[in-house]
């Protein structure tokens, strides 16, 4: 019998300390969770800002865990300025930062979905339609009026700061941003060619390019965003709405134009505008290709005018979308792919310190402005700073700039879509264009679908 | 023995700790998958019961029926190869008299020990545009070079190679274990009776082994239903999804469409694969007396 015993209690033993590990946090589920478990969730590295130290209200230190890029020096630099601008301004606020992962928003749904989102997230469009039906981002109407946000943004950049409700969900930084075409000038001049005009002499370049061994135009198809990019240089020359109007459902990827350029996006893969194995190369690859001279031409947007331009110094430019003649690349001239997006630094609104998160947003918000004014060189921000850069705008910037007034229309990013099957639909299509496997009919039938 | 199986509260009591673990983290979620898969849901609000929506979308998708013919590549690929090399290394180092066989024995196991992300890199990079594969043959052959992740066709049995050549080593070691595990006077007695290497091993080793062979063929088909990391680190599903799994299926549909009701629709097919082959392969590798019951059963329900 008390074998029986004995061997029952060391069986229950085994079963409760086996069963410890299965039990759950003690604290409340509404409550956020501290920093250091968020920063164990997957995909998200973490960088720790000094010791943690407690959360209270009370005027003494306080620590809010921010979502957002950290990965280079366009991201990096913001962030270290504001940091830095933050001791000063708010010396009781610590940031604890969560690098934000590349993974479509994959860690901060899981975040969400777990009740641990951080106090200060960076949501773009997508994140923030999706968040707003759990409410899980908060409404900044008040803070933005108190703050002054809205004052400081500029009237081009006023409707980047709505979402379709109505309402603010973001504080956004970058203001209208444009998919540039950039080209490497040495190479065009030592091989005695024009810069292209229309799709003809872009077929010339092609051939004159390739028979050196150079990669025409150097993509990093691996982004779908950059596939769908290309796709909507080409489709902005016959539909100024490029892929924002299929996005919007005012066009259909079935119409005239946009089936011209979806069959001339094919003619122009077929004779070897991209690199063979473009569907696979990534940023850095394509990036080192053009940098290097082993590559004429590379598509990318406006932030890449700083990195470009220290790399090629004079050698490099951007040019305007080559058109199918002479007539409409005039004309197309005044529309730009690219376009700003409603996306910025949000709020948790079950954030222990959730207006105080909102005041930090705003104040972060206007200090990457001010960083990528004075230290990127990059004026295309959503906030007025009153900054000046610290060194002379490059040449690329200021031919920008003086283009900016005669820009009559824009398109999108990908992040900048709204309907999420049609963002799917367009880069993987582009995608498969861009390989050279998939034909112009394929691409417009199964855009259609998504549409 | 007899009597410790008779207290039947040490067998509850032993047993509940892994039925508790095994329900709370396989069975509920594996229920829930099925149950969401029958709603319209982003992951975040409460789901709405659209019925067989999901499924018909799905049964009509493009993507399907490339994901499903993707897995069927990826698993025989991956099967083949892992138990065909496993089985001809295993047998080799198992020789006494080979040199060397410490060495190949590390050898071969050395890429199960290797992060898939690592592998994956390093394949990237010989199979990239002018990677060293595509070099070496530009020695032989200037013509022959090869976009191998880029390919529509080609891409998927590329990338099957890569998981076959990391998990090899571990059918391997499963296959080096049951050889090691047959008594040498089997091998003894056929040597004497004058039988060969070569058929001493197929008809000794290999028919003792059918057990490994059975956990073996699990692994690398299911494995194959389920393949995701290499397609997205090599070639992130593309070009245009013609390297897209049912897993990837669901990862793009919950997190790049937030349709996570379409995604577990996709997750449950996948599910029910894997179940479907578990028991095509019991069926398969039923042991003899289970047959002979079946045939006893078959001939009494005759007379």
């Amino acid at each position: 019998m008390k074998k029986k015993i004995i061997s029952a209690l060391a069986c229950m033993t085994v079963a409760a300390t086996s069963l410890v590990g299965c039990t759950g946090s003690s604290a409340p589920a509404d409550t956020p969770a501290p920093a250091e478990a968020q920063t164990e969730t997957p995909a998200a590295e973490t960088k720790t800002e000094e010791t943690k130290t407690e959360t209270t209200t009370s005027g003494d230190k306080v620590t809010l865990s921010i979502y957002t890029q950290y990965a280079d020096d366009d991201t990096k630099v913001p962030y270290d300025y504001a940091v830095e601008q933050l001791k000063e301004a708010y010396p009781n606020v610590e940031l604890n930062l969560i690098v934000q992962a590349q993974d479509d928003g994959q860690t901060l749904k899981t975040l969400a979905a777990t009740g641990q989102l951080p106090d200060i997230y960076q949501a773009s469009t997508d994140l923030i339609n999706t968040f707003r039906e759990s409410n899980q981002i908060m409404v900044l109407n008040d803070v933005a009026q108190s703050t002054g946000f809205l004052d400081k943004l500029y009237d081009a950049n006023k409707d980047l700061a709505y979402a379709e409700d109505g309402n603010i969900y973001a504080f956004p930084f970058s203001g209208q941003e444009y998919v540039l075409w950039y080209y490497n000038k040495a190479l065009f001049e030592e091989n005695g060619l024009e810069v292209p005009k229309t799709y003809d002499d872009l077929l010339n370049c092609i051939e004159v390019f390739k028979g050196k061994g150079i990669t025409p135009l150097a993509l990093f198809g691996q982004e779908g965003w950059n596939t769908a990019a290309a796709f909507d240089v080409i489709a902005t020359r016959y539909a100024t709405g490029g892929i924002k109007a299929l996005d919007e459902g005012s066009a259909s990827v079935t119409d005239e134009g946009y089936v011209e350029a979806a069959k001339m996006m094919e003619k122009l893969v077929a004779a070897g505008l991209y690199q063979d194995d473009a569907t696979t190369t990534n940023y850095d690859q394509a990036s080192e290709k053009f940098l290097s001279g082993e590559a004429a031409m590379f598509i990318n947007g406006q932030w890449y005018i700083e990195d470009a331009t220290k790399a090629l110094g004079d050698n490099v430019d951007w040019m305007f979308y080559p058109a199918a003649d002479e007539t409409s690349y005039e004309a197309g001239k005044a529309a730009f792919s690219g376009g700003g997006s409603a996306s910025g630094f949000a709020v948790n609104p079950d954030s222990e310190n959730a207006a105080l998160a909102a005041e930090v947003a705003e104040f972060i918000t206007e200090k990457y402005c001010e960083a990528k004014v004075m230290y990127r060189h990059n004026p295309l921000v959503a906030l007025d700073t009153g900054k000046e850069p610290d060194s002379e705008y490059p040449a690329m910037m200021k031919k920008l700039s003086d283009t900016l007034p005669t820009i009559t229309s824009t398109t999108k990013f990908t992040w900048g879509l709204t309907n999420s099957t049609f963002n799917d639909a367009i880069q993987s299509e582009s995608q498969g264009l861009v390989s050279g496997q998939f034909t112009a009919d394929e691409f417009v039938e199964n855009v259609a679908d998504a549409q | 023995m007899k009597k410790y199986m008779g207290n039947k509260l040490a067998i509850f009591l032993f047993i509940v700790p892994a039925l508790a673990i095994f329900i709370a983290f396989d069975f509920v979620p594996i229920i829930q998958v099925f149950a969401y898969s029958f709603t319209d849901w982003n992951g975040l609000t409460i789901p709405n019961f659209t019925g067989l929506e999901n499924y018909i979308e799905l049964f009509s998708d493009r993507v399907f029926f490339t994901s499903n013919r993707n897995q069927l590549i990826f698993a025989i690929i991956i099967t083949v190869y892992q138990m065909f090399f496993a089985t001809v290394f295993a047998i080799t180092i198992s020789d006494k008299k080979m040199k060397g066989r410490k060495f190949l024995r590390v050898a071969y196991f050395i890429p199960v020990i290797l992060s898939v992300t690592v592998v994956c890199q390093l394949w990237a990079a010989i199979l990239s545009g002018d990677g060293l594969l595509n070099k070496l043959v530009q020695l032989f052959n200037s013509d022959f070079k090869q976009n191998w992740l880029g390919d529509r066709y080609k891409a998927i049995y590329v990338i099957a190679f890569v998981n076959a050549w990391q998990w090899m080593g571990y059918q391997f070691a499963l296959i080096v274990a049951g050889i090691k595990s047959i008594p040498s006077d089997y091998y003894e007695a056929a040597r004497i009776d004058g039988c060969s290497n070569v058929k001493a091993h197929t008809k000794i080793t290999i028919p003792l082994l059918a057990e490994t062979y059975k956990f073996c063929l699990i692994i690398s088909l299911t494995g194959g239903i389920k393949a995701f990391t290499e397609m997205n680190i090599l070639t992130g599903g593309g070009p245009n999804k013609s390297t897209f799994t049912l897993t990837y299926m669901m990862y793009n549909a919950a997190f790049k469409k937030s349709d996570y009701g379409y995604g577990l629709a996709a997750a449950s097919i996948m599910v029910l694969e894997c179940m479907l082959v578990m028991l095509v392969i019991n069926f398969i590798f039923r042991d003899k007396d289970q047959r002979k019951e079946e045939e006893k059963s078959r001939r009494k329900r005759g007379a």
